[in-house]
């Protein structure tokens, strides 16, 4: 009875507190449990903790709730759902992966909770953007799209692996359908006409492939210089076994997982040698003193894993700044429209040595990027071409050396270190 | 059929307790209920085929799927009415029933769960490497036609369909029909012995199931709106089917309802407590817990006091 | 021809080995253990913890991880298959919802994020322009000698020939003085220490995570359905049918469909020979 009566009072509290203060709700969805959730979670925290202690936002404070999704496409509608009508949320910072978020886009259509997506970089997501910018609006996504990345990853082709590394050819191993025909086809269509290198043959493999030996050993039967790897989501075993088959062929590609620090460690220093595309910033990329200054303070407030946020977790952490001063501006987040155009405005200049070397804004629409000829509304800004005054690449390539180091090969702008050969491979 | 007077009046109460709900409970709340709708669906499609023959469907999310992506892309890719696609997707889904239902009539046992998981791997499989434009591949499709908007619509569709769907299926397991499914689980040589057509009754109890999984399946994608490989064909989704029937209380129909509600509620209204993978944790462990020391259901607990207290007045 | 056939044997090795175990259930106990990919699991998350983390000798972290599935072997028959009392289809169940929940308790423990186990022995060797690593050869022998040293103990050993006598005929073996029971613990401790084993080399080939436990269980379900009730020797021989079809699918047909046609396989001779290539006339 004594027991009932401490419950009924602790839940009166809670409510009059709830009710007492006035204040701006953020909603978290994404997982819980992985590197990339936890980097976008934290990033919004310290964000947020920042915000608070000074002074808040319209004379508010803001309050931080989590959704999990378990990377579950129907535990994230539920999430969603949850953040929508039982927090009522004003605001949602996602840190989901891309079938996730296709999944709750339905809902955010018709909740119009302004949302900001950090990690999914899904070019179909923009495109529907573009076909629907009336229920899109409170959606914003601040990395650049895949397609961006791929029209990078052309120019790394021809000023790094044709320039540098004299190949002609490639063969490509794509994970079924991971980046989506339309990604494949780009690269395949552009490698050969502006890069000048031949593609040989396109591999697709079933992503539960557990030997990856005979595909690469009819990888190496196409004679091609080097492969490369188009995968999403689960790339570890191909990019392991890439190493402990020394295979005889230089690979570069996408490998989600080493991106975060805790590669080397996952990997047990196996990850030597391998080389992947990666959103800025990423491991190895060398900081402006703003992002510096931000990994500092995240070091020093957290100690498990991830030790240094993934690029979702910078996204994370100047997109709520972001989506704060535009509600600000838009005075909260009810009126999505006004809070839409105040976001399209944001625009944070990051330099180093007098560089610029972040930016963090967004495409405006009907704003047609020069080399793809095509308009990105609501997606992160990046620069496809050197010497990248614009904004920032939309990708930089990383390589983890073999000794566990780790650096940017390209752009020349960002690299601090060459691209090199895994030792197994004779040149 | 023995229906009798409480029979009535127990489906009456229920469906004005769902009538009433959206005035009582919030929109979140409401929400939760519309997952256990469909769930609730799900459920009674795998106990019309699995809780009373014995043929236990490792793979039902093959028929839901095949429901949910067919209806999914005659809208979305062909621009077909819903009023139509819902309906052709129902006779594929059906027809796909008839598919698996061929090597059942040979097999039973373990032997039946396996080719029916088999099923559904391969579907996992199909969907993402054959015609990937169709079936939006790995990534699924997004942005697809719903039915409704807001909580409480979607909770009425959801909640006439679940209930249409739960009293026909509970008629039906009261005939003659429904008898010999039981006997058909409890001994298949005996029923072939008393003249009754295996082979036929095994078809109608999967086309019955195939019928209200193309169904469930086909208002669920227009309820999410989105569709995703990973979403449908996956164990974790035949887990909670299951799950649901047997916690609630196989082959009685109601049970699998009070299951998937159950089981619904259990897994959102952890998430305050334990936001993250503990949840699934608790939640996976309480479910083997009720299923090991209940494994009749809850159904079957709440009859039993019902049936004591009921001894107890007539005394 | 020579590149596929040295693939073929390789893949097909590290099959045998991941699917006796499961086999063994399906003979002895006549049940599937769904949850036999969680000891796979388990076993690969153990050595991984015990030898990239602790820093504890291989092939001691591999015995850990032996260990560890005997346990768990053990564990699972007391608290779930034996409570059930041979109830195949509620056991089938209940290893279902124990998988679902150790795949939620490693990603409690471990996290999410997958995990590349260093080869057991490391090294590779080119054969015919094959790559062959020292590990999949290592696995290869292991399954062999596993495989027949369970052959010769079960024809052999007392024990053995206990178990041969339960999975023909649990009540005639219980007549004879046959402690069904103790067989069946026997065997459930043999199969989680073999699904470790099989485990760690699995996970030492591919990866750790925790969804990992649907692949290697395919297998197995694949190997004991198109062999049947499971002779050991069928087991190796169909292990080689599902290895070989899998790398001539993924060398000369296209290597998306390696899936699609394990599955084709599997409902192919369920339709056709529903009691397996090798099974008994019995269902």
């Amino acid at each position: 009875m004594k027991y009932a009566k401490g419950l009924g009072l602790s839940l009166a509290v809670s409510l009059l507190a709830s009710t007492a203060l006035a204040e701006i709700k953020v909603g978290f969805i994404g997982s819980l449990s992985s590197d990339t959730g936890l980097s976008t979670l934290r990033g919004a925290e310290m964000a947020i903790q920042e915000l608070n202690a000074a002074g808040g936002v319209l004379g508010q404070q803001i309050a931080l709730v989590t959704a999990d999704t378990g990377e579950d496409v129907t535990e994230g509608v539920k999430a969603y759902e949850y953040l929508a009508e039982t927090e009522e949320v004003d605001f949602i910072i996602s840190g989901s992966i891309d079938d996730v978020s296709l999944g709750w886009l339905p809902r955010m259509q018709e909740y119009q909770i302004p949302t900001l997506d950090t990690w999914t970089s899904y070019i179909g997501i923009i495109d529907m953007v573009i076909e629907d910018p009336e229920t899109m609006a409170p959606y914003f996504m601040n990395i650049a799209s895949d397609e961006a990345l791929a029209t990078l990853y052309i120019s790394f082709g021809a000023d790094v692996l044709k320039a540098k590394m004299g190949w002609e050819s490639v063969v490509i191993l794509a994970e079924d359908t991971a980046f989506g025909g339309a990604i494949t086809g780009l690269v395949t269509d552009a490698l050969g006409p502006v890069a000048g290198i031949e593609v040989k043959d396109i591999i697709t493999y079933d992503i539960n492939t557990v030997d990856f030996g005979p595909i690469f050993s009819k990888a190496k039967a196409t004679g091609a210089d080097f492969i490369y790897q188009v995968s999403s989501v689960n790339p570890q075993v191909i990019s392991s076994q890439y190493v402990k088959l020394q295979v005889p062929m230089p690979m570069t590609g996408v490998n989600v997982a080493a991106l975060g620090m805790e590669y080397w460690e996952d990997t047990g220093g196996a990850g030597g040698g391998i080389s992947t595309l990666s959103p800025v910033p990423s491991v190895g990329f060398d900081l402006d003193p703003v992002s510096a200054q931000f990994v500092a303070d995240y070091q020093a407030k957290y100690s498990t894993r991830p030790s240094m946020p993934h690029f979702n977790g910078f996204n994370a952490y100047h997109g709520l700044k972001q989506a704060m001063a535009a509600a600000s501006e838009a005075g909260g987040f009810q009126d999505v429209k006004a809070w839409n155009a105040a976001m399209l405005k944001q625009d944070l200049k990051l330099e180093k040595d007098g560089k610029l070397w972040l930016r963090y804004g967004f495409w405006q629409h009907g704003e047609v990027e020069p080399v793809t000829g095509r308009t990105y509304p609501q997606n992160g800004l990046f620069d496809l071409s050197p010497p990248y005054e614009d904004a920032q690449p939309s990708m930089v390539v990383i390589q983890w050396k073999e000794d566990g180091t780790v650096g940017v090969v390209y752009p020349f702008e960002y690299a601090n270190t060459e691209l090199e050969l895994p030792s197994w491979i004779k040149n | 059929m023995g229906l009798r007077w409480f029979h009535f009046a127990a489906w009456g109460l229920f469906a004005l307790g769902l009538a009433l709900l959206p005035e009582l409970v919030s929109k979140g709340t409401l929400r939760t209920l519309i997952f256990a709708n469909y769930l609730a669906i799900f459920a009674i499609s795998w106990d019309l085929l699995s809780g009373r023959t014995g043929y236990i469907s490792f793979g039902h999310p093959f028929l839901i799927g095949i429901g949910a992506y067919t209806s999914a892309i005659l809208t979305k890719r062909f621009g077909v009415e819903v009023e139509i696609a819902i309906p052709i997707a129902v006779i594929v889904t059906m027809i796909a029933g008839l598919i698996v239902l061929l090597p059942a009539l040979r097999i039973r046992g373990s032997y039946f769960a396996l080719v029916t998981l088999a099923f559904m791997e391969l579907m996992y499989q199909l969907v993402q490497v054959i015609r990937p434009d169709l079936t939006g591949g790995t990534r699924g499709m997004s942005g697809i036609q719903t039915l409704t908007r807001g909580a409480v619509n979607g909770f009425y569709l959801s909640s006439v369909l679940m209930f249409v769907i739960a009293v026909a299926a509970w008629l039906l397991l009261r005939t003659r029909i429904g008898t010999a499914l039981t006997a058909l689980g409890l001994n298949e040589s005996a029923v072939e012995g008393s003249g009754l057509s295996t082979t036929k009754l095994k078809m109608f109890a999967f086309m019955a199931s195939a019928f209200v999984a193309g169904l469930g399946g086909a208002f669920y994608v227009h309820y999410l709106g989105s569709i995703a490989p990973r979403a449908l064909f996956d164990i974790n989704f035949v887990f909670t089917i299951i799950v649901a029937v047997l916690i609630g209380g196989a082959s009685t129909i109601v049970g699998p309802i009070i299951g998937a509600f159950f089981l619904t509620f259990l897994l959102e209204y952890l998430r305050p407590f334990l936001p993250g993978a503990e949840r699934y944790f608790i939640y996976g462990g309480i479910a083997l817990l009720l299923y090991m020391y209940q494994p009749k259901g809850i159904y079957a607990m709440v009859m039993k006091a019902w049936h004591s207290l009921h001894e107890r007045a007539t005394k | 021809m020579l590149q596929i056939l040295i693939q073929g044997m390789l893949l097909s090795g590290l099959y045998a080995l991941i699917a006796v175990g499961f086999t063994l259930i399906f003979s002895v106990g006549r049940t599937l253990n769904l949850a036999y990919g969680a000891y796979l699991m388990l076993g690969g998350y153990l050595y991984f913890w015990a030898s990239q983390s602790l820093g504890v000798p291989k092939s001691l972290a591999v015995l850990m991880a032996m260990a560890f599935g005997v346990v768990l072997g053990i564990l699972k028959f007391r608290l779930i298959v034996k409570p059930l009392k041979g109830d195949h289809i509620a056991v089938e169940i209940s290893t279902l919802i124990l998988a679902v929940v150790l795949q939620a308790g490693v990603i409690l423990i471990f996290g999410d994020s997958s995990k590349i186990l260093l080869p057991i022995v490391g090294g590779v060797i080119y054969v015919a322009g094959a790559p062959v690593t020292y590990n999949m050869l290592i696995a290869t022998l292991a399954s062999w000698t596993i495989l027949l040293s369970l052959y010769l103990f079960i024809r052999r050993t007392d024990i053995g020939r206990a178990m041969q006598a339960v999975s023909m005929d649990t009540k005639g073996a219980a007549i004879c003085g046959i402690e069904p029971d103790r067989v069946n613990l026997i065997t459930w401790a043999l199969s989680g220490g073999l699904g470790a084993l099989g485990g760690v080399f699995f996970a030492s080939y591919t990866q750790l995570a925790p969804s990992m436990w649907v692949g290697p269980l395919i297998i197995s379900v694949a190997v004991v359905i198109v062999g049947g009730i499971g002779s050991i020797i069928g087991t190796l021989i169909v292990a080689h049918i599902v290895g070989f079809m899998e790398v001539i699918v993924v060398s000369v047909l296209a290597p998306e469909l390696r899936g699609v046609f394990t599955m084709g396989l599997i409902i192919l001779v369920l339709v056709l020979r529903p009691q397996g290539l090798f099974g008994r006339e019995e269902l």
